[in-house]
């Protein structure tokens, strides 16, 4: 009898035993494929010597700048450039989440254990997420202090306590975070990895240039809307400008690319063999 | 009878040790079986051509509609191949990947481990991998960078703006330096994959060297960065084409500065190939 009473749960697990399960088991795929400590350690050596080389240079060459550039000069911005080399591996880590189990085959296995498709996929998901947010977040607070550690006077330099600076520091984690989950969305949704990879760097890398040869005002309009120059809004102190949007706005720009990815990939993969 | 014993002791002398020359052509045909019978060879190219001929004649048009509002310093300044070619930033990338994908897509399923078996001399297939690239990439390229020029220069001169002919000096020497370039870019791209063993390493290492290096450095000028940035492979490939060249290198050092990235990347990845398991 209470056996029979025991085995009860499997034939219809609550949802939150199934989500815990899910999440353990996206969890030790995550952490056991050789990508993601290669890459998590990638950024930690790109953002902070990024800040180191771009921090130092400027602040040697700040005699010489023309008052114009030291009013734009940004020194939270220059301190987390490195996220723009990092969002490459960061995105390449959300591809291949999503991307490494569909070439292997081993998606099938995965959806027979769990049939409940989409929460595979919210699963993973949040697993990625967690996970690169708390890391990346880390590194751009040590990206920030290398860099004005490095800004010392007469360069243009800020404390963490100095109005936006908090947010835009908090932003690199959550910027990387966003590249990451649009890398992983459009994975599921390519199933294959050269092609996702080419559509993430696509849409982040290449629309920015391809909209910047365009030239004149329709130039700067656009680019606001794209998920790579509309983002970056979030970790820069300084939004100059006719067309610039705010921190929070040029986040949600990135925030409302992800959720379009998302939303195919949610209603695609349950359609989908697998 | 002792005809027959000589026929099969020739024959399965040469099963044993074929020639040098049979085995090259072997290994050639080989590879030029799984080039073609890959959709990413076809897609790759078409897809640059239609991207760069298509977005280099748009950009062109766009100048004819918008040369009204230019003062007299912007249109002095206006150069009519750089405005014709600057889709090159976007196109290298294609050849890049076009180069990286060659290799990476029998690494990814596992078919290496065939190949390499087939033909166990590896220096030799890299060397049959290298020549179909080479020639593909060349055709491809020379196509589209003609097929750009010709469109944008056309689309310029029926604008009534500033427009240059292939005749005119030093123009042939630029598209060839194009052509020249994204040739280069697909071999650093194959030499990358190899080495990389992975699509998605290599392709990151592509979009990286091509694309955000020079974004991330190409700001920063005088001291270690005058000797330094100038020789990234991107902006060496820049000063092949580019009329307004600043502070880039000279054609014969981008010439001898890529040929010196593909030489030093192929041997890297011969070392790699013939020394690690697949």
């Amino acid at each position: 009898m209470s056996a029979q009473a025991g085995t009860a749960p499997r034939t219809g697990a609550s949802l939150e035993t199934r989500l815990w399960a899910t999440a353990r088991s996206e969890w030790i795929k995550f952490r056991s494929v050789r990508s993601s400590p290669a890459v998590l350690l990638a950024t930690a050596v790109i953002l902070p010597v990024t800040a180191w080389l771009l921090c130092a240079y400027y602040r040697n060459g700040w005699a010489t700048m023309s008052p114009a550039s030291k009013a734009s000069f940004d020194p939270v911005f220059i301190s987390l450039r490195g996220i723009e080399g990092a969002q490459l591996f960061v995105g390449a880590l959300g591809v291949v989440t999503a991307t490494g189990e569909y070439t292997s085959g081993l998606i099938r296995g995965t959806f027979i254990a769990t049939p409940q498709r989409a929460q595979v996929i919210a699963m993973k998901a949040a697993i990625f997420a967690a996970v690169v947010w708390a890391w990346c977040t880390l590194l751009s607070f040590a990206a920030f202090v290398v860099g004005q550690a490095l800004l010392s006077s007469p360069a243009k330099h800020v404390a963490i306590g100095d109005p936006g600076v908090l947010t835009a520091v908090f932003g690199g984690g959550l910027y990387l975070t966003g590249v990451g989950l649009l890398g992983l969305f459009i994975g599921v949704l390519l199933r294959r990895t050269p092609a996702a990879l080419a559509m993430l760097f696509g849409i982040l890398l290449v629309l920015p240039v391809a909209v910047g040869l365009l030239g004149g005002k329709i130039s700067a309009q656009l680019a606001e809307f794209l998920p790579d120059s509309g983002g970056e809004e979030i970790f820069k102190l300084l939004h100059g400008g006719a067309y610039t949007l705010g921190p929070w706005q040029g986040f949600a720009v990135l925030a409302a690319w992800v959720a379009a990815a998302a939303a195919a990939a949610f209603q695609l993969v349950r359609r989908r063999d697998a | 009878m002792p005809e027959t014993m000589q026929a099969t002791a020739a024959s399965s002398g040469r099963r044993a040790a074929p020639s040098a020359l049979l085995r090259a052509q072997a290994a050639l045909s080989a590879e030029w079986i799984k080039l073609r019978s890959l959709r990413s060879m076809l897609v790759t190219p078409a897809l640059a051509a239609v991207v760069c001929v298509g977005y280099a004649g748009f950009l062109c048009w766009r100048f004819t509609q918008r040369w009204h509002t230019f003062d007299a310093a912007n249109k002095a300044g206006f150069q009519p191949l750089d405005t014709n070619f600057n889709v090159l930033v976007i196109g290298v990338l294609f050849f890049g990947v076009l180069g990286a994908l060659v290799v990476t897509n029998e690494y990814d399923d596992g078919l290496i481990r065939a190949t390499l078996a087939a033909t166990p001399q590896r220096g030799l297939i890299l060397t049959a991998k290298t020549a179909l690239l080479t020639l593909i990439a060349l055709l491809s390229s020379a196509v589209l960078c003609f097929a750009a020029f010709l469109t944008g220069q056309s689309i310029l001169a029926g604008g009534h703006l500033p427009h240059v002919t292939l005749a005119d000096p030093g123009v042939l020497g630029r598209v060839l330096g194009a052509v020249f370039y994204l040739t280069a870019a697909s071999l650093i791209g194959l030499f990358t994959g190899v080495i990389a063993r992975s699509a998605a390493v290599a392709m990151t290492c592509v979009f990286g060297v091509f694309l955000v290096l020079p974004t991330l450095l190409n700001s920063l000028q005088g001291g270690v960065w005058r000797h330094t940035v100038p020789y990234l492979p991107s902006n060496l490939g820049n000063a092949l084409w580019l009329s307004r060249t600043g502070s880039l290198a000279s054609p014969t050092v981008a010439v001898l500065g890529l040929a010196a990235y593909i030489i030093v990347l192929g041997a890297l990845a011969t070392y790699s190939l013939r020394r690690r398991d697949a």
